[in-house]
Protein backbone atom coordinates (compact mmCIF):
# COMPACT_ATOMS: atom_id res chain seq x y z
CA UNK A 1 0.00 0.00 0.00
CA UNK A 2 1.55 3.56 -0.73
CA UNK A 3 0.16 6.28 0.71
CA UNK A 4 0.32 9.51 -1.59
CA UNK A 5 1.58 11.98 0.38
CA UNK A 6 0.55 15.02 -2.15
CA UNK A 7 -3.48 15.42 -2.66
CA UNK A 8 -4.15 15.00 -7.04
CA UNK A 9 -7.69 15.99 -8.42
CA UNK A 10 -8.69 15.58 -11.84
CA UNK A 11 -11.83 17.93 -12.83
CA UNK A 12 -14.45 17.87 -14.90
CA UNK A 13 -14.21 14.91 -17.19
CA UNK A 14 -17.39 12.48 -16.81
CA UNK A 15 -18.86 13.70 -20.06
CA UNK A 16 -22.74 13.26 -18.75
CA UNK A 17 -22.37 14.86 -14.83
CA UNK A 18 -22.76 18.31 -14.76
CA UNK A 19 -19.53 18.50 -12.96
CA UNK A 20 -17.34 15.73 -11.92
CA UNK A 21 -13.93 15.37 -9.94
CA UNK A 22 -11.34 12.62 -8.83
CA UNK A 23 -9.84 13.16 -5.82
CA UNK A 24 -6.83 10.94 -3.85
CA UNK A 25 -5.15 11.93 -0.82
CA UNK A 26 -3.67 9.76 2.21
CA UNK A 27 -4.61 6.48 0.05
CA UNK A 28 -7.89 7.28 -0.49
CA UNK A 29 -9.61 7.86 -4.37
CA UNK A 30 -12.72 8.97 -4.64
CA UNK A 31 -14.93 10.41 -8.06
CA UNK A 32 -17.24 12.84 -7.85
CA UNK A 33 -20.15 13.41 -9.65
CA UNK A 34 -22.75 16.53 -9.26
CA UNK A 35 -25.81 16.80 -11.63
CA UNK A 36 -27.80 19.93 -10.37
CA UNK A 37 -30.23 22.12 -10.17
CA UNK A 38 -32.30 19.45 -11.93
CA UNK A 39 -35.78 17.91 -11.31
CA UNK A 40 -37.00 16.96 -7.63
CA UNK A 41 -39.54 14.29 -7.03
CA UNK A 42 -42.61 15.66 -5.25
CA UNK A 43 -41.41 13.72 -1.98
CA UNK A 44 -38.29 15.49 -1.26
CA UNK A 45 -39.18 19.06 -2.96
CA UNK A 46 -38.56 21.66 -0.65
CA UNK A 47 -40.74 24.83 -1.62
CA UNK A 48 -38.07 27.41 -0.37
CA UNK A 49 -34.69 25.78 -0.98
CA UNK A 50 -32.54 23.08 -3.32
CA UNK A 51 -32.55 19.66 -1.58
CA UNK A 52 -29.10 17.78 -1.45
CA UNK A 53 -28.88 14.39 -2.18
CA UNK A 54 -25.70 12.78 -1.19
CA UNK A 55 -25.00 8.69 -2.66
CA UNK A 56 -21.65 8.04 -0.87
CA UNK A 57 -20.94 3.67 -2.87
CA UNK A 58 -18.12 1.93 -1.03
CA UNK A 59 -14.98 0.33 -3.03
CA UNK A 60 -16.22 -2.80 -2.43
CA UNK A 61 -19.89 -4.29 -1.47
CA UNK A 62 -23.11 -2.49 -1.68
CA UNK A 63 -23.64 0.99 1.08
CA UNK A 64 -24.53 -0.26 4.19
CA UNK A 65 -25.21 1.71 7.60
CA UNK A 66 -21.63 3.10 7.61
CA UNK A 67 -22.48 5.37 4.14
CA UNK A 68 -25.66 6.03 5.30
CA UNK A 69 -24.00 7.83 8.50
CA UNK A 70 -21.53 9.33 6.01
CA UNK A 71 -24.01 10.54 3.64
CA UNK A 72 -25.89 12.24 6.40
CA UNK A 73 -22.75 14.15 7.62
CA UNK A 74 -21.91 14.97 4.45
CA UNK A 75 -25.17 16.28 2.97
CA UNK A 76 -25.85 18.17 6.17
CA UNK A 77 -22.58 19.45 5.64
CA UNK A 78 -22.60 20.70 2.01
CA UNK A 79 -26.23 22.01 2.44
CA UNK A 80 -24.14 24.90 4.22
CA UNK A 81 -22.01 25.74 1.81
CA UNK A 82 -24.43 25.24 -1.18
CA UNK A 83 -26.29 28.93 -2.18
CA UNK A 84 -29.48 26.66 -1.24
CA UNK A 85 -31.97 29.33 -1.58
CA UNK A 86 -31.05 30.10 -4.74
CA UNK A 87 -32.70 27.10 -6.59
CA UNK A 88 -36.08 26.76 -4.62
CA UNK A 89 -38.10 23.10 -5.85
CA UNK A 90 -35.23 21.35 -7.01
CA UNK A 91 -32.91 19.46 -6.79
CA UNK A 92 -28.50 18.56 -6.52
CA UNK A 93 -27.10 15.47 -6.60
CA UNK A 94 -23.46 14.34 -5.66
CA UNK A 95 -22.46 10.96 -5.74
CA UNK A 96 -19.43 10.00 -4.64
CA UNK A 97 -17.60 6.60 -5.49
CA UNK A 98 -15.02 5.63 -3.59
CA UNK A 99 -12.17 4.06 -6.01
CA UNK A 100 -9.81 3.18 -3.70
CA UNK A 101 -9.26 2.28 0.02
CA UNK A 102 -6.15 1.95 1.78
CA UNK A 103 -5.87 -2.16 3.05
CA UNK A 104 -4.67 -1.97 6.88
CA UNK A 105 -2.10 -5.60 6.82
CA UNK A 106 -2.41 -5.78 10.12
CA UNK A 107 -6.28 -6.09 10.47
CA UNK A 108 -8.72 -8.97 8.71
CA UNK A 109 -9.93 -8.02 5.99
CA UNK A 110 -13.28 -7.46 5.92
CA UNK A 111 -15.69 -6.49 2.86
CA UNK A 112 -18.18 -4.66 5.17
CA UNK A 113 -16.63 -3.03 7.48
CA UNK A 114 -19.11 -1.05 9.83
CA UNK A 115 -15.98 -0.01 11.74
CA UNK A 116 -13.57 3.51 10.70
CA UNK A 117 -16.33 5.38 8.60
CA UNK A 118 -14.78 8.50 9.70
CA UNK A 119 -11.11 8.33 8.25
CA UNK A 120 -13.09 8.41 4.82
CA UNK A 121 -14.19 11.56 5.42
CA UNK A 122 -12.30 14.26 4.37
CA UNK A 123 -11.18 12.30 1.69
CA UNK A 124 -15.29 12.43 0.64
CA UNK A 125 -16.10 16.00 1.43
CA UNK A 126 -12.65 17.49 -0.17
CA UNK A 127 -14.40 15.32 -3.56
CA UNK A 128 -17.96 16.76 -3.14
CA UNK A 129 -16.31 20.04 -3.25
CA UNK A 130 -14.18 19.67 -6.59
CA UNK A 131 -17.53 18.33 -7.36
CA UNK A 132 -19.76 21.07 -7.11
CA UNK A 133 -16.90 23.98 -7.83
CA UNK A 134 -16.47 21.93 -11.30
CA UNK A 135 -20.16 21.92 -11.73
CA UNK A 136 -20.27 25.82 -11.29
CA UNK A 137 -23.27 25.94 -8.47
CA UNK A 138 -23.02 28.78 -6.62
CA UNK A 139 -21.18 28.75 -3.34
CA UNK A 140 -21.44 30.17 -0.56
CA UNK A 141 -17.51 29.28 0.64
CA UNK A 142 -15.81 26.23 -0.29
CA UNK A 143 -14.07 23.60 2.63
CA UNK A 144 -11.18 21.88 3.23
CA UNK A 145 -10.94 18.83 5.51
CA UNK A 146 -8.22 16.41 7.46
CA UNK A 147 -8.05 13.75 9.49
CA UNK A 148 -5.72 13.32 12.79
CA UNK A 149 -4.91 11.08 15.14
CA UNK A 150 -3.26 11.51 18.50
CA UNK A 151 -0.87 8.61 19.11
CA UNK A 152 0.67 7.84 22.89
CA UNK A 153 4.27 8.31 22.38
CA UNK A 154 7.23 7.69 25.32
CA UNK A 155 4.59 8.56 27.77
CA UNK A 156 3.71 11.96 25.81
CA UNK A 157 1.66 12.62 22.72
CA UNK A 158 1.81 12.89 18.95
CA UNK A 159 -0.50 14.08 16.26
CA UNK A 160 -0.22 12.98 13.01
CA UNK A 161 -2.37 14.17 10.28
CA UNK A 162 -4.04 12.26 7.73
CA UNK A 163 -2.92 8.82 9.41
CA UNK A 164 -2.79 5.17 7.88
CA UNK A 165 -4.75 2.49 9.15
CA UNK A 166 -2.62 1.22 11.37
CA UNK A 167 -1.82 4.64 13.00
CA UNK A 168 -5.55 5.16 13.86
CA UNK A 169 -5.73 1.20 15.56
CA UNK A 170 -3.06 2.21 17.45
CA UNK A 171 -3.90 5.83 18.25
CA UNK A 172 -5.78 6.82 21.53
CA UNK A 173 -8.15 9.29 19.82
CA UNK A 174 -8.87 10.11 16.37
CA UNK A 175 -10.31 13.15 14.62
CA UNK A 176 -11.98 15.03 11.66
CA UNK A 177 -12.41 18.40 10.82
CA UNK A 178 -13.96 20.18 8.06
CA UNK A 179 -13.60 24.32 7.99
CA UNK A 180 -15.00 26.94 5.22
CA UNK A 181 -13.05 29.10 3.49
CA UNK A 182 -13.75 32.00 5.75
CA UNK A 183 -11.80 29.76 8.50
CA UNK A 184 -15.12 28.75 10.17
CA UNK A 185 -15.27 25.16 12.45
CA UNK A 186 -18.12 23.12 9.86
CA UNK A 187 -17.79 19.40 10.99
CA UNK A 188 -15.68 17.92 13.58
CA UNK A 189 -16.01 14.31 14.45
CA UNK A 190 -13.67 13.16 17.27
CA UNK A 191 -13.58 9.42 18.44
CA UNK A 192 -11.38 7.44 21.43
CA UNK A 193 -10.21 9.30 24.39
CA UNK A 194 -9.08 12.91 24.82
CA UNK A 195 -9.34 15.83 26.90
CA UNK A 196 -10.53 19.41 25.19
CA UNK A 197 -6.49 20.62 25.39
CA UNK A 198 -6.09 17.59 22.98
CA UNK A 199 -8.88 18.71 21.25
CA UNK A 200 -7.65 22.00 20.70
CA UNK A 201 -4.14 20.75 20.16
CA UNK A 202 -5.67 18.66 17.52
CA UNK A 203 -8.01 21.63 16.08
CA UNK A 204 -4.55 23.62 15.97
CA UNK A 205 -2.75 21.30 14.03
CA UNK A 206 -5.35 21.04 11.31
CA UNK A 207 -6.34 24.29 10.65
CA UNK A 208 -2.40 24.74 10.00
CA UNK A 209 -3.51 21.33 7.43
CA UNK A 210 -6.35 23.22 6.11
CA UNK A 211 -6.02 26.90 6.06
CA UNK A 212 -2.56 28.32 7.61
CA UNK A 213 -2.61 31.40 8.74
CA UNK A 214 -1.58 33.50 5.66
CA UNK A 215 0.11 37.28 6.44
CA UNK A 216 -0.80 37.91 2.61
CA UNK A 217 -4.28 37.21 2.74
CA UNK A 218 -6.38 34.92 0.43
CA UNK A 219 -6.19 37.74 -2.55
CA UNK A 220 -3.05 37.07 -3.50
CA UNK A 221 -3.46 34.85 -6.12
CA UNK A 222 -0.11 34.74 -8.03
CA UNK A 223 1.11 33.03 -5.35
CA UNK A 224 3.66 29.80 -6.34
CA UNK A 225 1.22 27.38 -6.11
CA UNK A 226 3.61 24.61 -6.55
CA UNK A 227 5.66 25.22 -3.07
CA UNK A 228 2.42 25.19 -1.29
CA UNK A 229 0.49 21.97 -2.97
CA UNK A 230 0.49 19.27 -0.18
CA UNK A 231 1.10 21.16 2.50
CA UNK A 232 -2.33 23.16 2.04
CA UNK A 233 -5.49 22.31 0.87
CA UNK A 234 -7.07 25.46 0.53
CA UNK A 235 -4.27 26.16 -2.11
CA UNK A 236 -4.74 23.00 -3.75
CA UNK A 237 -8.12 23.83 -4.35
CA UNK A 238 -7.45 27.09 -5.70
CA UNK A 239 -4.76 25.86 -7.68
CA UNK A 240 -6.67 23.07 -9.15
CA UNK A 241 -9.45 24.95 -10.08
CA UNK A 242 -6.94 28.04 -11.76
CA UNK A 243 -4.93 25.24 -14.06
CA UNK A 244 -8.91 23.92 -14.91
CA UNK A 245 -10.14 27.43 -15.73
CA UNK A 246 -6.45 28.26 -18.17
CA UNK A 247 -6.49 24.86 -19.80
CA UNK A 248 -10.37 25.47 -20.81
CA UNK A 249 -9.65 28.88 -21.59
CA UNK A 250 -6.72 28.20 -23.84
CA UNK A 251 -8.15 28.25 -26.93
CA UNK A 252 -8.44 32.01 -26.31
CA UNK B 1 -50.59 33.60 23.07
CA UNK B 2 -54.30 34.59 22.09
CA UNK B 3 -56.52 33.78 24.65
CA UNK B 4 -59.31 34.98 23.04
CA UNK B 5 -60.18 33.82 20.41
CA UNK B 6 -61.20 36.11 17.86
CA UNK B 7 -61.34 34.95 13.79
CA UNK B 8 -58.80 36.88 13.37
CA UNK B 9 -55.87 35.82 15.94
CA UNK B 10 -54.35 32.43 15.92
CA UNK B 11 -54.01 30.14 18.55
CA UNK B 12 -50.27 29.48 19.60
CA UNK B 13 -51.17 25.76 18.43
CA UNK B 14 -52.09 27.00 14.97
CA UNK B 15 -49.36 29.27 15.03
CA UNK B 16 -46.79 26.51 15.85
CA UNK B 17 -48.27 24.43 13.00
CA UNK B 18 -48.08 27.63 10.19
CA UNK B 19 -44.93 28.82 10.83
CA UNK B 20 -42.89 27.26 13.05
CA UNK B 21 -39.60 29.11 12.93
CA UNK B 22 -41.27 32.27 14.14
CA UNK B 23 -42.97 30.56 16.63
CA UNK B 24 -39.59 29.61 18.26
CA UNK B 25 -38.33 32.44 17.50
CA UNK B 26 -41.07 34.68 19.37
CA UNK B 27 -40.64 32.28 22.73
CA UNK B 28 -37.22 32.43 23.06
CA UNK B 29 -37.30 36.27 21.77
CA UNK B 30 -40.24 37.29 23.46
CA UNK B 31 -41.67 40.73 22.04
CA UNK B 32 -42.42 42.29 25.24
CA UNK B 33 -39.75 42.11 27.82
CA UNK B 34 -42.62 41.28 30.96
CA UNK B 35 -43.07 37.54 29.30
CA UNK B 36 -39.90 35.46 30.06
CA UNK B 37 -37.80 34.04 27.29
CA UNK B 38 -38.35 30.30 26.94
CA UNK B 39 -38.42 27.11 24.21
CA UNK B 40 -42.07 26.18 23.41
CA UNK B 41 -41.64 23.47 25.87
CA UNK B 42 -41.30 25.32 28.57
CA UNK B 43 -37.34 24.86 29.35
CA UNK B 44 -34.84 27.65 29.40
CA UNK B 45 -32.17 27.21 26.82
CA UNK B 46 -29.59 25.11 28.66
CA UNK B 47 -32.35 22.45 30.47
CA UNK B 48 -32.80 19.26 29.60
CA UNK B 49 -34.91 16.66 30.37
CA UNK B 50 -34.53 14.82 33.84
CA UNK B 51 -34.29 11.39 32.86
CA UNK B 52 -35.85 8.50 34.38
CA UNK B 53 -34.15 5.15 34.33
CA UNK B 54 -35.72 1.38 35.28
CA UNK B 55 -33.73 -1.60 34.93
CA UNK B 56 -34.68 -5.59 34.45
CA UNK B 57 -37.57 -4.59 32.80
CA UNK B 58 -37.49 -7.56 30.35
CA UNK B 59 -37.35 -11.10 31.70
CA UNK B 60 -35.92 -12.86 28.81
CA UNK B 61 -33.19 -10.86 27.87
CA UNK B 62 -30.10 -11.11 29.91
CA UNK B 63 -29.93 -7.50 30.42
CA UNK B 64 -32.51 -4.72 30.37
CA UNK B 65 -33.36 -1.01 30.67
CA UNK B 66 -36.15 1.83 29.73
CA UNK B 67 -34.90 4.71 29.76
CA UNK B 68 -37.22 8.02 29.82
CA UNK B 69 -36.01 11.74 29.09
CA UNK B 70 -39.48 13.85 28.79
CA UNK B 71 -41.48 12.19 25.98
CA UNK B 72 -38.64 10.04 24.22
CA UNK B 73 -38.62 6.48 25.48
CA UNK B 74 -36.20 3.96 24.39
CA UNK B 75 -36.04 0.10 25.60
CA UNK B 76 -32.82 -1.58 25.19
CA UNK B 77 -32.72 -5.04 25.70
CA UNK B 78 -28.66 -6.99 25.90
CA UNK B 79 -29.09 -10.91 24.84
CA UNK B 80 -26.07 -12.97 24.81
CA UNK B 81 -25.37 -15.78 22.51
CA UNK B 82 -22.40 -18.11 22.34
CA UNK B 83 -20.48 -18.08 19.34
CA UNK B 84 -17.97 -21.42 18.59
CA UNK B 85 -14.54 -20.03 17.65
CA UNK B 86 -14.54 -22.73 14.96
CA UNK B 87 -17.39 -20.78 12.97
CA UNK B 88 -15.26 -17.58 13.23
CA UNK B 89 -13.47 -17.09 9.33
CA UNK B 90 -10.09 -16.25 9.76
CA UNK B 91 -10.02 -17.23 13.45
CA UNK B 92 -7.03 -16.09 15.29
CA UNK B 93 -6.35 -17.07 18.67
CA UNK B 94 -5.68 -14.47 20.87
CA UNK B 95 -2.51 -15.10 23.53
CA UNK B 96 -3.93 -15.49 26.50
CA UNK B 97 -1.16 -16.22 28.43
CA UNK B 98 1.30 -13.62 27.07
CA UNK B 99 -0.35 -10.83 25.85
CA UNK B 100 2.31 -8.73 23.32
CA UNK B 101 0.20 -6.03 22.09
CA UNK B 102 -1.14 -3.47 24.47
CA UNK B 103 -4.41 -4.80 26.34
CA UNK B 104 -6.76 -1.84 25.22
CA UNK B 105 -5.82 -2.51 21.32
CA UNK B 106 -6.11 -6.34 21.61
CA UNK B 107 -9.15 -6.11 22.76
CA UNK B 108 -10.41 -4.08 20.50
CA UNK B 109 -9.35 -5.96 17.18
CA UNK B 110 -11.14 -8.96 18.85
CA UNK B 111 -14.51 -7.05 19.40
CA UNK B 112 -14.81 -5.82 16.53
CA UNK B 113 -13.11 -8.68 13.99
CA UNK B 114 -15.69 -11.57 15.45
CA UNK B 115 -18.30 -8.58 16.21
CA UNK B 116 -19.01 -9.28 19.32
CA UNK B 117 -21.21 -6.68 19.74
CA UNK B 118 -24.26 -6.25 17.64
CA UNK B 119 -25.93 -2.90 18.06
CA UNK B 120 -29.24 -2.26 16.44
CA UNK B 121 -31.85 0.40 16.20
CA UNK B 122 -35.46 0.35 15.90
CA UNK B 123 -37.45 3.34 15.07
CA UNK B 124 -40.23 1.94 12.56
CA UNK B 125 -42.46 1.47 15.84
CA UNK B 126 -45.01 3.67 15.49
CA UNK B 127 -43.44 6.33 18.22
CA UNK B 128 -43.50 9.26 15.72
CA UNK B 129 -45.63 10.22 12.77
CA UNK B 130 -42.77 10.68 10.86
CA UNK B 131 -41.54 7.34 10.94
CA UNK B 132 -44.28 4.62 9.58
CA UNK B 133 -44.77 1.25 11.28
CA UNK B 134 -43.08 -1.53 9.11
CA UNK B 135 -40.71 -0.32 6.42
CA UNK B 136 -36.92 -0.64 6.53
CA UNK B 137 -34.69 1.30 8.58
CA UNK B 138 -34.77 5.27 8.04
CA UNK B 139 -31.20 6.79 7.38
CA UNK B 140 -32.15 8.37 10.85
CA UNK B 141 -31.88 4.74 11.99
CA UNK B 142 -29.17 3.38 10.35
CA UNK B 143 -26.67 6.62 11.40
CA UNK B 144 -28.32 6.38 14.66
CA UNK B 145 -26.74 2.49 14.93
CA UNK B 146 -23.41 3.52 13.16
CA UNK B 147 -23.28 5.76 15.91
CA UNK B 148 -23.83 3.88 18.60
CA UNK B 149 -21.42 1.03 17.00
CA UNK B 150 -18.29 3.20 16.93
CA UNK B 151 -18.97 4.74 20.62
CA UNK B 152 -19.35 1.20 22.18
CA UNK B 153 -16.25 0.33 20.08
CA UNK B 154 -14.09 3.97 20.86
CA UNK B 155 -15.15 3.75 24.19
CA UNK B 156 -13.66 0.51 24.79
CA UNK B 157 -17.01 0.00 27.48
CA UNK B 158 -17.46 -4.16 27.27
CA UNK B 159 -14.05 -5.72 28.27
CA UNK B 160 -13.49 -8.85 26.32
CA UNK B 161 -12.26 -11.08 28.82
CA UNK B 162 -16.00 -11.47 30.35
CA UNK B 163 -16.99 -12.49 26.83
CA UNK B 164 -14.53 -15.25 25.86
CA UNK B 165 -15.58 -18.74 27.02
CA UNK B 166 -12.68 -20.87 28.30
CA UNK B 167 -11.66 -24.68 28.21
CA UNK B 168 -9.94 -26.09 30.84
CA UNK B 169 -10.21 -23.38 33.45
CA UNK B 170 -11.62 -24.51 36.62
CA UNK B 171 -13.17 -21.40 37.56
CA UNK B 172 -13.60 -17.65 35.86
CA UNK B 173 -12.21 -15.01 37.43
CA UNK B 174 -14.37 -12.00 36.64
CA UNK B 175 -12.64 -8.70 37.57
CA UNK B 176 -9.13 -8.86 35.76
CA UNK B 177 -7.51 -5.33 37.19
CA UNK B 178 -4.33 -4.45 36.36
CA UNK B 179 -2.88 -5.11 39.48
CA UNK B 180 -4.24 -8.54 39.70
CA UNK B 181 -3.09 -9.53 36.29
CA UNK B 182 0.48 -11.34 37.75
CA UNK B 183 -1.58 -13.85 39.37
CA UNK B 184 -4.08 -14.46 36.71
CA UNK B 185 -1.11 -14.46 34.35
CA UNK B 186 0.60 -17.45 37.22
CA UNK B 187 -2.36 -19.44 37.35
CA UNK B 188 -2.75 -20.24 33.92
CA UNK B 189 1.03 -20.73 33.30
CA UNK B 190 1.11 -23.88 35.67
CA UNK B 191 -2.94 -25.59 34.76
CA UNK B 192 -1.46 -26.10 31.11
CA UNK B 193 -2.66 -23.75 28.97
CA UNK B 194 -6.27 -21.94 28.58
CA UNK B 195 -7.99 -21.77 25.55
CA UNK B 196 -10.79 -19.54 24.07
CA UNK B 197 -13.47 -22.03 22.92
CA UNK B 198 -16.47 -19.97 22.24
CA UNK B 199 -17.41 -16.11 23.07
CA UNK B 200 -20.41 -14.31 23.97
CA UNK B 201 -21.74 -12.41 21.06
CA UNK B 202 -24.26 -9.45 22.38
CA UNK B 203 -27.05 -8.16 20.51
CA UNK B 204 -28.04 -4.97 21.95
CA UNK B 205 -31.27 -4.01 20.59
CA UNK B 206 -32.97 -0.87 21.05
CA UNK B 207 -36.78 0.20 20.64
CA UNK B 208 -37.86 3.59 20.43
CA UNK B 209 -41.13 3.42 22.34
CA UNK B 210 -41.86 7.37 21.92
CA UNK B 211 -39.53 9.45 19.91
CA UNK B 212 -39.87 13.40 21.08
CA UNK B 213 -36.56 14.46 19.87
CA UNK B 214 -32.69 13.40 21.03
CA UNK B 215 -32.83 10.02 20.06
CA UNK B 216 -28.92 9.29 20.57
CA UNK B 217 -28.56 10.29 23.85
CA UNK B 218 -31.72 8.31 25.18
CA UNK B 219 -30.40 5.13 22.72
CA UNK B 220 -27.05 5.30 24.54
CA UNK B 221 -28.13 5.93 27.61
CA UNK B 222 -30.17 2.75 27.32
CA UNK B 223 -27.78 0.63 25.97
CA UNK B 224 -25.19 1.78 28.77
CA UNK B 225 -27.91 0.85 31.59
CA UNK B 226 -28.66 -2.30 29.94
CA UNK B 227 -24.96 -3.79 29.70
CA UNK B 228 -24.66 -2.42 32.99
CA UNK B 229 -27.55 -4.70 34.18
CA UNK B 230 -26.25 -7.55 31.77
CA UNK B 231 -25.36 -10.94 33.80
CA UNK B 232 -24.29 -13.62 31.77
CA UNK B 233 -24.84 -17.25 33.01
CA UNK B 234 -21.04 -19.18 33.59
CA UNK B 235 -20.48 -21.07 30.27
CA UNK B 236 -17.83 -23.77 30.05
CA UNK B 237 -17.21 -25.80 27.31
CA UNK B 238 -17.82 -29.43 27.20
CA UNK B 239 -15.02 -31.27 25.27
CA UNK B 240 -17.00 -34.41 25.78
CA UNK B 241 -20.01 -32.83 23.93
CA UNK B 242 -18.02 -30.48 21.85
CA UNK B 243 -20.08 -27.93 22.84
CA UNK B 244 -20.63 -24.72 25.11
CA UNK B 245 -22.73 -25.78 28.61
CA UNK B 246 -23.61 -22.92 30.42
CA UNK B 247 -25.57 -23.47 34.01
CA UNK B 248 -28.39 -21.48 35.51
CA UNK B 249 -26.93 -20.74 38.75
CA UNK B 250 -24.71 -17.64 39.78
CA UNK B 251 -24.86 -15.40 36.24
CA UNK B 252 -22.10 -12.98 36.60
CA UNK B 253 -22.28 -9.43 35.78
CA UNK B 254 -20.38 -7.66 32.94
CA UNK B 255 -17.44 -5.75 33.60
CA UNK B 256 -18.49 -2.31 32.36
CA UNK B 257 -15.80 0.61 32.16
CA UNK B 258 -16.04 3.91 33.34
CA UNK B 259 -20.07 5.49 32.33
CA UNK B 260 -19.92 7.54 29.00
CA UNK B 261 -22.61 10.20 28.71
CA UNK B 262 -23.98 12.12 25.82
CA UNK B 263 -25.30 15.27 25.96
CA UNK B 264 -26.74 16.84 21.84
CA UNK B 265 -27.66 20.12 21.86
CA UNK B 266 -29.43 21.80 18.80
CA UNK B 267 -28.32 25.39 17.77
CA UNK B 268 -31.29 27.28 16.73
CA UNK B 269 -30.38 30.63 14.95
CA UNK B 270 -32.56 33.67 14.55
CA UNK B 271 -32.67 33.81 10.53
CA UNK B 272 -34.37 31.04 9.08
CA UNK B 273 -32.63 31.22 5.41
CA UNK B 274 -28.50 31.19 5.08
CA UNK B 275 -26.45 33.67 6.60
CA UNK B 276 -24.27 35.80 4.37
CA UNK B 277 -20.70 35.65 5.06
CA UNK B 278 -19.15 36.92 8.18
CA UNK B 279 -22.61 37.56 9.16
CA UNK B 280 -23.06 36.30 12.81
CA UNK B 281 -26.80 36.69 13.91
CA UNK B 282 -28.25 35.72 17.12
CA UNK B 283 -28.35 31.95 17.95
CA UNK B 284 -29.53 30.10 21.04
CA UNK B 285 -27.83 26.90 21.73
CA UNK B 286 -30.83 24.05 22.94
CA UNK B 287 -29.72 21.36 24.97
CA UNK B 288 -31.91 18.09 24.99
CA UNK B 289 -33.67 19.28 21.82
CA UNK B 290 -37.59 17.64 21.60
CA UNK B 291 -38.63 16.79 18.11
CA UNK B 292 -40.22 20.50 16.99
CA UNK B 293 -37.04 22.00 17.72
CA UNK B 294 -34.87 19.23 16.01
CA UNK B 295 -37.18 20.22 12.74
CA UNK B 296 -35.86 23.99 13.01
CA UNK B 297 -32.52 23.46 13.80
CA UNK B 298 -29.62 22.86 11.27
CA UNK B 299 -26.35 22.28 13.29
CA UNK B 300 -26.30 19.82 16.26
CA UNK B 301 -23.55 18.81 18.23
CA UNK B 302 -22.93 15.76 20.58
CA UNK B 303 -20.52 15.71 23.07
CA UNK B 304 -19.85 12.22 25.08
CA UNK B 305 -18.14 12.82 28.49
CA UNK B 306 -17.49 10.51 31.05
CA UNK B 307 -16.14 11.60 34.96
CA UNK B 308 -15.97 8.13 36.48
CA UNK B 309 -12.04 8.97 37.30
CA UNK B 310 -12.65 12.47 38.79
CA UNK B 311 -11.22 14.34 36.22
CA UNK B 312 -13.47 15.17 32.51
CA UNK B 313 -12.38 12.63 29.68
CA UNK B 314 -14.29 13.19 26.53
CA UNK B 315 -15.01 9.92 24.63
CA UNK B 316 -16.34 12.01 21.39
CA UNK B 317 -17.35 15.03 19.41
CA UNK B 318 -19.37 15.58 16.59
CA UNK B 319 -21.05 18.69 15.18
CA UNK B 320 -22.02 19.23 11.82
CA UNK B 321 -24.40 20.97 10.02
CA UNK B 322 -23.33 24.39 10.93
CA UNK B 323 -20.55 27.39 11.37
CA UNK B 324 -22.39 28.78 14.62
CA UNK B 325 -20.17 26.50 17.09
CA UNK B 326 -16.51 27.15 17.59
CA UNK B 327 -13.86 26.26 19.82
CA UNK B 328 -14.73 28.41 22.40
CA UNK B 329 -18.38 27.46 22.47
CA UNK B 330 -17.36 23.84 22.44
CA UNK B 331 -15.38 24.51 25.36
CA UNK B 332 -18.18 25.87 26.94
CA UNK B 333 -20.74 23.05 26.16
CA UNK B 334 -18.53 20.40 27.79
CA UNK B 335 -18.94 22.11 30.90
CA UNK B 336 -23.29 21.72 29.97
CA UNK B 337 -22.30 17.85 28.89
CA UNK B 338 -20.63 17.81 32.82
CA UNK B 339 -23.64 18.76 34.45
CA UNK B 340 -25.79 16.48 32.31
CA UNK B 341 -23.31 13.52 33.09
CA UNK B 342 -23.79 14.41 37.19
CA UNK B 343 -27.84 13.63 35.98
CA UNK B 344 -27.38 10.57 34.43
CA UNK B 345 -24.99 9.76 37.09
CA UNK B 346 -27.85 9.85 39.64
CA UNK B 347 -30.39 8.29 37.64
CA UNK B 348 -28.67 5.35 36.89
Amino acid sequence: MTVTTEPEALLSYLQKADGSATFSYAGYTVIGAVNGPIEVQRRDELPEEAAVDVIVRPAAGVGGTRERHLESLIQSTLRQIILVNNFPRTLIQVVLQVTVAPENDYANAKVAQANLNLPILPALLQTAVLSLLSAALPLRATLASTALAILPEHGDRRIISSPTGRQIEQSQSFHVFAFTSHDELILAESEGSFSMKEWDDALAAAQGTCYPPTTTGDTDVLMDDDKLVGSDLKHFTRSTMEQKTASDLYWK
Amino acid sequence: MATTQSPLTLSSATFAKLSPHPYLLANLQPPDASTPSSRTNGRQPRQARQPNINTSSLSHAHGSAVVRTGDTTVICGVRGETLLTTDIPNYRAPDVVNPTKSDAVAEADELRDYDLLVPNIELATGCAPNFLPGVPPTTLAQTLSTRLYSLLHSSGLVDVEDLRIYHDRPEKQVPRHGDKMEEVDADEEEEDTAEVKAYWVLYIDVLFVSFDGNPFDAAWAAVLAALRDTKLPPAVWDPDHEMVLCSRKAPSSLNIRGMPVACTAAVFTAKEKQQRKGEQGQYWILVDPDRFEESLCDEALTVVVDRTLGETKVLGISKSGGTTVGPQLMWKYVTVAEERWQEFKSAL
